[in-house]
């Protein structure tokens, strides 16, 4: 075998195969990782609110409904102003309501 | 052809081809699944209305929480989970029917889990076992 051929098999080849694969690697993998939530740093993304039966939602609200899948609705978080139309049972249940709050 | 047709047809070649808005949000397809999962599950078996809101809160965070709680059908007996991961807070409401099976040291018991899933950076693991947690308490209740 000259050195020619040597160089070609032993380092050309192994280095095209190295070259590709990387590229692939580099070209895949940059969309996922903007996805993951860091705690600290800005997250950008749109507000979702998830309900499993859409047909609770109040019809007042007005808001509009997404559908992401079969058994699916979300809201975006924009449309909240209409909640002021219902005073009565605001008022009916302000100070009744239960939970609790939590930082991290 | 109508000139009525021309428009339709128009208008509908000039719109991006829809893409779910949801997928705008913080959750991957996956993720989605388990959340929808996980609210069937607790939905069906204590018969409250669970609901999850993440993205921005409005100060005061706690008052723009129970005002999304009042948006639902029935917010007597329902649950709000709201999660700001910018703001690094998390609301758990639950309306007056709801609070008689779900007392609030047990949501504090299960925001306590969730906060900590969320400081490790897991937004629908915290909010799946959260959920499994609250929807465990009020069955028992």
């Amino acid at each position: 075998m000259s050195v020619t051929e040597t160089v070609l098999i032993f380092v050309v080849i192994p280095a095209a195969i190295v070259l590709v694969i990387a590229g692939l690697a580099y070209a895949g993998g940059g969309r996922r990782t903007s996805k993951r939530y860091r705690p600290g740093r800005p997250f950008e993304f749109t507000p979702v609110w998830f309900v499993a039966a859409p047909e609770q939602l109040s019809v007042a609200t007005g808001s509009a409904e997404l559908t992401a899948g079969p058994h699916r609705e979300a809201i975006t978080g924009a449309s909240e102003a209409p909640a002021v139309q219902r005073p009565e049972r605001e008022r009916v249940l302000q100070g009744m309501t239960g939970g609790a709050s939590d930082r991290w | 052809m109508t000139a009525g047709e021309i428009t339709t047809h128009d208008s509908a070649s000039s719109r991006p081809p829809r893409r779910p808005e949801v997928l705008d949000g913080p959750f991957t397809t996956r993720q989605l699944l388990r959340l929808d999962q996980a609210l069937r599950v607790a939905d069906r078996s204590t018969g409250l209305t669970f609901s999850v809101y993440v993205g921005e809160l409005d100060e005061p965070v706690r008052d723009h929480a129970e005002k999304l709680l009042m948006q639902l059908a029935d917010p007597a007996s329902s649950v709000l989970i709201a999660v700001s991961p910018n703001q690094r807070v998390l609301e758990i409401v639950t309306g007056p029917k709801a609070r008689v099976r779900l007392p609030d040291r047990d949501c504090k018991l299960a925001a306590l889990s969730m906060a900590a899933a969320f400081g490790g950076g897991d937004l629908a693991g915290g909010i799946v076992n959260g959920l499994a947690q609250l929807a465990d308490h009020a069955r028992r209740a």
